[in-house]
């Protein structure tokens, strides 16, 4: 009789485990994006985008486009009661485990997003991998409720917006992991909603604006586009970036990729006065040379070279200075190489870090290699007698 | 068990049956009459009376429906009829054996002067040769059932490689067999099993190359085998196996001569069984299943391919439904989105759980090819209309059941074609049921145990003393490269550890070909 006994076993590791909460994926409502918001009142609006899959698939019977999401919003005075108050509105159970983005009005990010982050903390139904993203000069539901032609919904095209990296996109975990350190503060990628054309009678299309940057939850300002590429760089999160620059003597202007950046930091901490050198280096190819120089020469790729070195030096400082100087910002994580390389300096310094921070001397050095002059060396349009060799 | 001196004894144990011995007598009329009674109202039993030189009465008796009535009119009574009889010296009647050796022109003949074993002879189609005054009769080989032509066998096909297949004849059977291994070291033990059906068993080896072991222990299980018939393998099959409970089968049943000789070679044992095309071969293993003949007619990087496509498919055909079923209602987090949406979409109007509707389109598709096998071949054709058309497009226009369901379950259907051992695929189609109700209760954690159990059984389970998993649970290098990949024959060196272990080398190595082989200083 020892299989009574075995049988009890297994029957148990059956009934006694798993997880019992089967659920029918027609009863689920996929929540594809959320946007958090302020009102007048100091309450929290908490908007959700929620795909509707019936007219997602080909095989839609009815004529006409039909709607391939809906938004729904409710007010409260924490992201809990809000979304309680959702749930309500919704005959299907609220799944927020494909939500890709959550979007966050300018007003909430300026006044602190403390009231809105921990749900994703303690819920685990959350994903940190969700991206987080603040909308310039508007209200974060407007994003929602825009339409986006070529996805499903149009939450997944910011999700694809945001996967090629060519701007900040910061997710949650990155958002948590760069506000809770020490000497480094967080960037969260900007999305702003086209103004409505009153002609075609449709919402707008939505793009990606620069960054917006925090000190700890507390959004201190906001980059722009040009901006971000510079801090891109300058976080060495640089990936298939473009810069062009104007020659010098109005030979025209250059276009290059940079194909592999990197970045290095050097700091200097004896005396009053902390002195940072960024050493940023890239390879790249030249895309565009709208100039008459034959950059098949040496000599002329080293002019390409310097012009666009200076150009994108100016163009990291920039940021840097505004980040340093107008923010007072760390998103580079100056002090955060301090903590890791120079830990004795550090703890000298990290009670008056900011303080420290703002004053310090930053230097950008730039080293371009302009590799590859693509398929051809001068312009073809320029017969052989105009290209300076 | 202890082996007996003559080989083709050792199956017999059982043959006698219990059956009480009886003698012959010296008279013809007696013995005619022994026959009489025990052939009583038996139609197709001939008695035919011969009289020699118009003075011996000879008795031939024999089965119509059983002997080749031509053999005993040229090789039996024409000669006995003939005026040219040769007596044996001294007396004015030949003795059996005189009649053996000088007037019976067939091949086969044997004298024996016990009834039952006479009575075993007429019924294996063999005619008896009775005389008067003589106790010995003489049995002369005369069968010619009529047989089944050597076919391609239909349940396995090949595009490449030999098209013959066994067929109901163990006679043929054998010489397509002996044909393939040309040796005296092709042994062949016969014996009967059955009480009432007397059914040939014979069991096949090559001698140097099977083991010892493996071959008392084949005998022995098949000499404890009692049962009133044997119609078909199948029933050996079931009293010899190691564990009755499980869903593999422990022996590989197949129609085709190639693959009996190329197991043979490999050291294993044969089970030839009269009456059906079905030979058995043992021990098999997991990899059998998956082993199909062609894969050693067709170049090795090409069987290797098709080798991997099968271990990734008979995955797919056990676990394909669960897995839709654990992660739709379960884990819709895993699904990406614009995954997750279509599959939403399809089940909008869907009435039935995901599970539900996941097992009943299992259950229909295994009628539908339940049904295609049994249906007369005219109607097989409706039926396969029948079922893509109503299954698979009405069912989901009318919402009853949703398309990834339906793909769900072709492609498992496919799946579990491309294992081309059917009884393997039937033991791989079983566990996806509960399989299926895991998945539909417990989610991926179901999933995960029920795979562990079918490891666990996989991992416990043997065939004649060989570990199922065998060459890679004992892990067994050598023998892996007819496993994961088919090795190009050349590297073949050595037949599998597990049954080839007295005879390793199959073959002389450096005979990979190149245009500078054989030809360098």
């Amino acid at each position: 009789m020892k299989r009574l006994p075995q049988a009890c076993l297994l029957l148990s590791a059956w009934l006694l485990s798993g997880c019992w909460d089967r659920t029918e994926i027609n009863d689920l409502a996929f929540i594809t994006g959320s946007a958090f918001d302020l009102t007048d009142n100091g309450q929290y609006l908490l908007s959700l985008q929620i795909a509707i899959p019936s007219a997602t698939s080909g095989g839609g019977t009815g004529g006409g486009p039909q709607q391939k999401f809906f938004v729904l919003s409710a007010t409260g005075k924490n992201a809990n009661e809000a979304f309680e108050k959702l749930q309500k509105k919704s005959s299907r159970k609220l799944f927020t485990a494909h939500r890709s983005v959550i979007f966050v009005g300018e007003s909430l990010g300026r006044q602190g997003m403390n009231g809105v982050l921990d749900v994703f903390v303690h819920d685990p139904r959350q994903r940190l991998r969700t991206y987080i993203m603040v909308v310039k000069g508007g209200e974060a539901r407007e994003v929602l409720q825009s339409k986006y032609p070529f996805d499903q919904v149009p939450m997944e095209a910011v999700k694809e917006m945001e996967g090629q990296q060519s701007e900040i996109s910061t997710n949650l975990r990155d958002f948590f992991m760069s506000s809770s350190s020490d000497g480094i503060d967080p960037v969260v990628g900007a999305i702003e909603v086209e103004p409505e054309r009153k002609d075609s009678g449709r919402t707008g299309l939505f793009k990606l604006a620069g960054s917006g940057v925090f000190k700890e939850t507390k959004m201190v300002g906001l980059l722009d586009g040009s901006e971000t590429d510079g801090l891109h760089w300058a976080q060495n999160h640089m990936k298939n970036g473009r810069i062009n620059a104007e020659l010098p003597d109005g030979l025209g202007n250059v276009g290059i990729l940079v194909t592999h950046a990197e970045r290095k930091i050097t700091a200097d901490t004896k005396g009053e006065r902390i002195r940072f050198e960024l050493l940023l280096e890239g390879k790249a190819m030249l895309f565009e040379n709208n100039s008459k120089l034959d950059i098949s020469r040496p000599k002329n790729i080293a002019r390409v070279e310097r012009a666009l070195e200076t150009k994108a030096e100016k163009q990291v400082l920039d940021v840097l200075i505004r980040l340093q100087k107008q923010y007072g910002a760390d998103p580079v994580g100056f002090g955060l190489f301090l903590h890791q390389n120079k830990p004795k300096q550090w703890k000298a310094m990290q009670n008056h870090w900011e303080q420290s921070f703002t004053k310090a001397n930053i230097k950008v050095v730039v080293k371009l290699n302009v590799g590859g002059a693509g398929m051809a060396g001068p312009p073809l349009q320029w017969n052989q007698k105009e290209i300076r060799e | 068990m202890r082996r007996k001196p003559k080989s083709p004894a050792v199956l017999e144990a059982n043959a006698a049956g219990g059956e009480e011995s009886e003698a012959l007598t010296a008279q013809l009329d007696r013995n005619e009459a022994t026959f009489r009674r025990i052939f009583k109202d038996c139609a197709d039993i001939v008695f035919r009376s011969v009289r020699m030189d118009g003075q011996e009465r000879l008795l031939i008796v024999y089965i119509s429906s059983l002997v080749n009535e031509q053999t005993i009119d040229d090789h039996i009574l024409k000669p006995l009829m003939s005026k040219a009889g040769i007596h044996s010296a001294g007396t004015n009647r030949p003795e059996a054996e005189a009649l053996k050796e000088r007037m019976i022109s067939a091949g086969s003949a044997s004298i024996s002067s016990d009834v039952n074993e006479l009575v075993r002879q007429i019924l294996n189609g063999q005619a008896a040769v009775l005389q008067d005054a003589d106790s010995d009769a003489l049995v002369v080989k005369a069968d010619g059932t009529k047989q089944r032509s050597v076919e391609e066998p239909s349940s396995e096909p090949v595009i490449s490689g030999p098209r013959d297949g066994f067929n109901e004849n163990i006679s043929t059977n054998i010489g397509l067999l002996r044909r393939r291994l040309k040796t005296p070291r092709l042994k062949m033990e016969s014996g009967t099993i059955g009480e009432l059906s007397r059914t040939q068993v014979v069991l096949a080896y090559i001698a140097g190359i099977a083991t010892e072991a493996l071959l008392a222990e084949v005998r022995a299980r098949v000499v404890r085998i009692r049962i009133d018939g044997v119609l078909d393998s199948g029933y050996i099959e079931e009293f010899i196996e190691d564990l009755p409970y499980s869903p593999f089968p422990q022996t590989h049943s197949t129609e085709r001569p190639d693959v009996v000789a190329a197991e043979l070679l490999e050291g294993k044992v044969a089970l030839l069984v009269d009456n059906t095309p079905f030979a058995l071969l043992v021990p098999m293993t997991f990899w059998t299943g998956l082993q199909a003949s062609e894969d050693y007619y067709v170049r090795w990087p090409i069987a290797t391919f098709v080798r991997w496509i099968r271990f990734l498919f008979i995955f797919i055909a056990i676990f394909a439904p669960s897995l839709y079923v654990a992660v739709t209602t379960f884990h819709q987090e895993m699904i990406p989105t614009n995954l997750v949406l279509s599959i939403a979409s399809a089940r909008e109007a869907v009435p039935f759980p995901a599970f539900f509707e996941a097992l009943l389109m299992e259950i229909v598709f295994e009628a539908l090819r339940e049904a295609g096998i049994r249906l007369p071949k005219q109607i097989g054709q409706a039926i396969s209309i029948v079922g893509a058309l109503v299954i698979g497009q009405a069912a989901v226009q009318a919402g009853i059941i949703s398309a990834p369901v339906v793909i769900i379950v072709s492609i498992t259907g496919i799946a579990t074609f491309t294992i081309p051992r059917y009884s393997f695929a039937s033991g791989v189609r079983l566990l996806r049921f509960p399989i299926l109700v895991l998945a539909g209760t417990l989610g991926l954690y179901g999933i995960v145990l029920g795979f562990l159990s079918i490891v666990l059984h996989l991992g416990a389970l043997r065939s004649f003393g060989v570990p199922y998993l065998t060459p890679l649970a004992p892990i067994q290098l050598a023998s892996l490269k007819d496993i994961l990949i088919r090795a190009p024959i050349w590297a073949k060196r050595h037949r599998p550890q597990a049954t080839g272990t007295s005879n390793r080398v199959r073959e002389p190595g450096g005979q990979q070909p190149g245009p500078h082989r054989g030809r360098r200083p």
